[in-house]
């Protein structure tokens, strides 16, 4: 096999090397890993079917955008912010997605005798293989597209593709090799878990920032950005092209030169670490011997410890409320929750649409916590099972899990209310919003301890996306939207009178509903508690199948 | 207040059944994972559940410990019905599962703090027991560190901790010695042998029959979801060298012969 080595730095093959390059083998390996992937199962097939679809389909309709972006004024500020925006993307999505590509892991060939230089230029080559890089090379073309006028501008367009789309990889390589001691120990494996959290917040920025741009002249909002960003690689090689159309030689050789040098110095600090990587020990081993370094928590109780109810109320309160911050899934379920509820009713009235009703979203996403508590534990549920011996014990336990719920959700919603009432200058509807949040807490609460004991699930602990193990989905539909529906009816009562005191006219009798809604949330969170308690207790190895499956 | 389990000495009763199993069965669709299995096990006694993976021992441990609920069946533990009384058996049996996760994200001693008050213990009286249990099984200095990057042989001692942090009369362990390097395995096995002279019951699953033959004093066997013998060790040995050589012979297992397939193993490198 013999294949042409751009860079001209295959080392000359030691006598026990496999001889040839090494790039077809590499994407011969990437090759197969996707197909067997693929193979594994119809749903990974569809699901790579369909991104493979949506992926195209967007791409062709950003090529089409920037096509008929041609000669518009501000096309070079765009497709320079968008490429800088990309690159970004690819500087992270490893950090995040650290098991989307196995050959990314290059500890795996630690074991076979490969020389850096010809290793990473087949790593390189490999890694163009696949949707990320096909969407890429779409956008820089549709850029290149947008910009280009003239022969010339044609010629350094292609070179501003090539550029472009190689920094991309070689940036997302070098960042993943050099963090994949971090990737690969536990600390990276959390933080990839809250990736999920990461999308659902970076998703109402993109609504916001995407409102503004679509405004009137909107695209101008980009120049000050553009006028940095168009110095750094690999946006600056898609400048690049804008200059050479203009005229301006000097400059776009300049942008060129300095991305080449960005490429050649990410290539050397991937080396690097690659190098570093299979030739040091791992930190674990070397851990071993240094014991209590976590010695910041010497008293088990803790100091919140002490603060809490004794018996088993207090214990179990407690235990939720540090899985709330300890563990990776929970708290990324906690953490969306808490955005979200926040964060919706300060968009909606930032887009002039909202209404203080909005801030019911807080409560709703924190009530919605108590659902599936047992499949939060997860196989750990064995522990609390096994204390579990009387309607008594059953009731304590759910009443600790919905107690750390109030603690966080009762001042949250309080809080939620009072941004709400001040961003839409409605503080009169502020006690009814309240009064409303904490019947719909109470609601949430009892339905999600019954489901809890009803349709328990499990929650795959090691992806940050599936939130349900396969399988259990249905049982998971019944349990969350079953729930939903059957807590917005039980908040009705305190809604009904809502509206009835506004249609009847009773406007200075509203601030009823915060006395009435607080009462009847905690007169229904109690019932629907005492309800679960002995659901529970009979039905104890049931839950702890249904949770184990994860 | 829950009722705080006795923690005393208790009168251990020698020659009674500490636990007894009858009729119980286990189907997954098709397949039986245990097979009507009737059985009696001594009190005060160290006893070993010995099978081939796949044998049904975690199936029979899972029911008779009320983590999984039989087909049919009834197991009692020192004379309670495990489903009718189940507060009685709690109280009265720890157990080490295999396969099921422990809270990784306590430390260690969060662990022991928080299985034992829920077990309605006083707090001051876990954290003492803790203590002493941690510097026994060697994890004092591990005590702060979370439960998930412990190694293998720490997370079964730590979850043998918090079995034994209640005082069980009946102790029942699933697979205790799998992956446990010797240090620890060692540690494991005196903490055992202490428990069961003050006159209590260990119930432990394993495959490795040295291990099963250097310590239990009764054995049953186990293999495709029946028992195949059960008594003191020295009858279920019987005329074989050794407890392996009994056990293969009632399992049914042939000695494959050296492959002559792997002629080019060894004999220096090529």
């Amino acid at each position: 096999m013999t294949v042409t080595d751009p860079l001209g730095t295959t080392a000359p093959a030691p006598p026990a090397a496999p001889t040839g390059s090494l790039t077809p083998v590499f994407v011969t390996l990437k090759l197969s890993l996707l197909r067997n992937g693929l193979r594994q199962s119809a749903g990974r097939r569809a699901a790579y079917i369909t991104s493979i679809v949506f992926t195209l389909l967007f791409a062709a309709l950003q090529l089409l955008g920037l096509v008929l972006l041609r000669g518009h004024d501000h096309a070079a500020a765009l497709v320079t912010v968008g490429s800088a925006v990309l690159a970004l993307g690819w500087a992270v999505v490893p950090l995040f997605f650290p098991g989307g590509d196995e050959t990314l892991d290059p500890t795996r060939l630690v074991m076979l005798p490969l020389r850096p230089r010809p290793l990473i230029v087949a790593l390189l080559l490999s890694s163009l293989i696949g949707i990320g890089p096909l969407f890429t090379l779409t956008l820089a073309a549709g850029s290149a597209v947008a910009l280009a006028h003239g022969a010339a501008a044609v010629v350094a367009g292609v070179v501003a593709v090539a550029l472009n789309l190689l920094v991309c990889v070689a940036l997302a390589r070098a960042v993943a090799t050099a963090n994949i001691r971090l990737l690969t120990s536990r600390k990276g494996r959390d933080l990839a878990l809250l990736s999920g959290l990461f999308v659902a917040v970076g998703l109402q920025f993109v609504n916001v920032g995407w409102q503004q741009l679509s405004g009137k002249n909107g695209l101008s909002v980009l120049e000050p950005a553009a006028d940095v960003l168009r110095w750094v690689p690999p946006a600056a090689a898609v400048d690049a092209v804008q200059g050479v159309s203009e005229g301006a030689y000097a400059t776009a050789a300049a942008q060129f030169a300095l991305t080449a040098g960005a490429l050649a110095l990410l290539l050397w600090w991937w080396q690097r670490s690659l190098t570093h990587l299979m030739t040091a020990p791992d930190a674990s081993t070397l851990q071993a011997d240094a014991p209590g370094r976590e010695s910041g928590r010497r008293d088990a109780g803790g100091p919140l410890g002490r603060l809490l109810p004794a018996g088993r109320t207090g214990v179990v309160l407690h235990q939720t409320l540090r899985y709330a911050v300890r563990n990776p899934k929970t708290k990324a379920s906690w953490a969306t929750s808490l955005a979200i509820g926040l964060l919706l009713p300060v968009i909606t009235s930032l887009q002039g649409a909202g209404s203080v009703y909005t801030a019911l979203w807080a409560p709703g996403l924190l009530g919605m916590q108590m659902y599936n508590q047992f499949g939060q534990d997860s196989s750990a549920f064995w522990m609390v099972s096994q204390t579990i011996s009387s309607r008594r014990d059953a009731y304590l336990e759910l009443r600790g899990r919905a107690m750390a719920i109030g603690l966080v959700a009762l001042p949250y919603t309080t809080l939620a209310m009072i941004v709400a009432a001040a961003f839409m200058h409605r503080w009169d509807a502020a006690p009814e919003t309240l009064g409303m949040g904490l019947g719909l807490l109470g609601a949430l609460v009892a339905t999600g301890a019954l489901t809890s004991a009803q349709f328990p699930y499990s929650i795959p602990q090691d992806s940050g996306y599936k939130n349900v193990a396969p399988g259990q989905t249905g049982i998971a539909w019944i349990s969350i939207f079953g729930g939903m529906i059957a807590g917005a009816v039980l908040s009705a009562p305190v809604l009904g009178m809502t509206i009835w005191l506004h249609l009847s006219g009773g406007h200075e009798l509203l601030w009823l509903v915060l006395p009435v809604g607080a009462v009847y949330g905690v007169l229904i969170a109690e019932a629907g508690l005492r309800l679960a308690a002995p659901r529970t207790l009979a039905r104890l190895p049931e839950i702890l199948t249904a949770v184990s499956k994860g | 207040m829950d009722p705080v389990p006795e923690d005393t000495t208790r009168p251990r009763q020698e020659g009674v059944a500490a636990v007894r199993v009858s009729g119980l069965w286990k189907r997954y669709g098709e397949q039986i994972a245990v097979h009507g299995i009737d059985l009696e096990l001594p009190a005060g006694q160290f006893i070993g559940l010995v099978g081939p993976n796949g044998a049904g021992k975690t199936t029979t441990l899972s029911m008779i410990t009320g983590l999984l609920r039989p087909d049919s069946g009834t197991v009692e533990v020192a004379g309670h019905d495990v489903w009718r009384d189940p507060a009685e058996v709690k109280a009265r049996i720890g157990v080490l599962p295999e396969g099921l996760r422990l809270f990784e994200r306590l430390s260690g001693r969060e662990l022991l703090a928080y299985t034992g008050r829920l077990r309605g213990l006083p707090g001051a009286e876990v954290d003492k027991r803790a203590a002493q249990l941690l510097d026994v099984l060697d994890l004092a200095g591990a005590q702060n560190k979370l439960v998930i990057d412990y190694s293998t042989g720490m997370r079964k001692k730590i979850g043998l901790a918090a079995a034994l942090l209640h005082n069980p009369e009946v102790l029942f362990l699933d697979e205790p010695f799998e992956g446990v390097d010797p240090v620890s395995a060692q540690t494991i096995r005196g903490v055992l042998e202490r428990y069961t002279h003050s006159g209590a019951t260990v119930v432990f699953s394993s495959h490795v029959m040295e291990l099963v033959e250097s310590l239990c004093d009764w054995v049953a066997v186990m293999a495709t979801g029946r028992i195949r013998a059960h008594g003191p060790l020295a009858e279920v040995r019987g005329d074989a060298p050794s407890l392996q050589n009994a056990f293969l012979e009632l399992v049914g297992a042939q000695r494959h012969g050296a492959g002559h397939d792997l002629d080019w193993l060894g004999g220096g490198a090529r």
